[in-house]
């Protein structure tokens, strides 16, 4: 099942997909869904990439329930209706735990997942369910090795240069207020508060230059 | 107008729509519904009212848990949103309005936002001041709305304490309006010691209540203005 899963989700457009198992790392509400499908999808300055996680996460989410399972999906970031009822569930569950859980990637010191072929250019979304798919080989720690490419180019000096590891879950990795404030800042000043230099510059994923972007 | 058995093939669809938490279904289904003539009432209460009340049986033999019983309410109300401004009359024998919110201190509001729903279905006019509402509150609220019942909500143990305020002082400005509460803490005796008039241990049972209440309440207006008229 877990193989025609992946299959039929790249098929559709996924860049990646893989599977988590999550028994014990879950919160009450949701522990008895405790295998997570994460699917990445790769954004190549592409517009459509969020309608196209939505379309793989409903098709997941048809998938595991003809075959009688239950499913929670937890949608991408950027499209979360509020004021309904489910949405309270949302905050319980993270996307990037899922995908160093399923062995997606880390996370890397500019706190993103980290593909090691897509770099940190992936967009996440993630389908809970009681499915009992095997699970993949989880990420146990991060591939940055001794690059500080992120650290030298954050324009608000956020990144605070420590290493990911499973093992250590609660290490401040970028200061979110530094950060938010310089995106406020670019919003006042350019209309966007749009940065994402530690995303251009990450070298992961940029090897064949069709994903550089220029900040 | 559709044949029996479209109207019985649409009104299980509305009803799996909620059950197996599929929105996009239930939408689909209530527009179907609309399109051959199926009367909006019909298609809330024996579809998606008849899934909901499944879906609460569910949930007391713990088939379904807390994110199955939230998409539920959420496929409910696709389907709903659709076919309420539709409904031509909703009879029921009674008309409410209610006053619901969790108390003071309280942020838990799920629980408190199933009732509220199945008021919403009913057709009762809700006026829901949400969660965290400050004692006094609830008592301007009713006054300023003449609202038949007012149902408070709690879900620990230190806030349930509130709940006993704000029935004293509704009864002293008003002993006609009909209390419930609910919440995990409640019991049958925590309503008894409070004054309340209902409790309820679900949204079925908190509906039912309401309806039996407010037909007593409204019984006792008019009687009470049949011996004013003598």
């Amino acid at each position: 099942m877990k193989t025609s899963l992946k299959r039929e989700l790249r098929d559709h457009g996924a860049t990646v997909v893989g599977i988590a198992g999550l028994r014990g790392y879950l919160s009450g509400e949701i522990a008895h869904l405790d295998r997570a499908v994460s699917i990445g999808v790769d954004r190549k300055l592409n517009e459509d990439t969020l309608a196209l996680l939505v379309k793989l996460q409903k098709r997941t989410v048809r998938f595991l329930k003809a075959r009688g399972h239950r499913t929670l999906a937890i949608p991408p970031d950027s499209d979360r209706k509020k004021g309904t009822f489910i949405s309270q569930l949302y905050s319980l569950f993270n996307h990037k735990m899922a995908a160093t859980s399923a062995g997606l990637g880390w996370i890397g010191k500019n706190g993103l997942l980290i593909s090691p072929d897509h770099g940190p250019r992936l967009s996440l979304a993630t389908v809970l369910t009681d499915a009992q798919l095997t699970p993949d080989r989880p990420m146990a720690h991060s591939l940055c090795g001794g690059c500080t490419l992120c650290i030298e180019h954050c324009p608000s000096g956020a990144i605070t240069g420590a290493d990911w590891s499973r093992s250590q879950p609660f290490v401040e990795m970028v200061r979110l207020a530094d950060c938010r404030s310089h995106k406020m800042n670019k919003r006042k000043t350019e209309g966007k508060p749009n940065c994402g230099l530690c995303i251009n510059i990450c070298p992961y994923g940029r090897q064949n230059g069709s994903n550089l972007r220029h900040g | 107008m559709a044949t029996e058995e479209k109207k019985k093939e649409l009104l299980e669809k509305l009803r799996n729509a909620v059950i197996q938490y599929d929105e996009d279904t239930a939408k689909e289904a209530a527009n179907e519904a609309l399109a051959v003539g199926l009367e909006a009432n019909d298609a809330i209460f024996n579809g998606l009212v008849s899934g909901m009340v499944e879906v609460g049986k569910m949930f007391e033999a713990q088939e379904y848990f807390v994110p199955e019983l939230l998409m539920c309410a959420d496929a409910l109300y696709a389907g709903l949103d659709i076919l309420k401004p539709h409904v031509q009359q909703l009879d029921l024998g009674v008309k409410g309005s209610v006053v619901i919110g969790t108390v003071e201190g309280d942020v838990h509001d799920i629980g408190k936002n199933i009732v509220k729903m199945m008021f919403d279905v009913a057709g009762f006019t809700v006026y829901d001041l949400g969660r965290d509402v400050p004692l006094d509150k609830f008592v301007q609220e009713q006054l300023r709305t003449d609202s038949d019942l007012v149902c408070l909500s709690a879900m620990m143990t230190t806030t349930m304490t509130g709940m006993k305020k704000v029935i004293d002082d509704l009864r002293a400005k008003n002993p006609n309006v009909k209390i419930m509460i609910g919440g995990a803490p409640v019991s049958q005796d925590v309503a008894d010691k409070y004054g309340a008039d209902g409790y309820a241990k679900d949204a079925t049972n908190a509906l039912k209540d309401a309806i039996n209440m407010i037909e007593s309440l409204k019984k006792m207006k008019d009687e009470v203005e049949a011996k004013k008229a003598k």
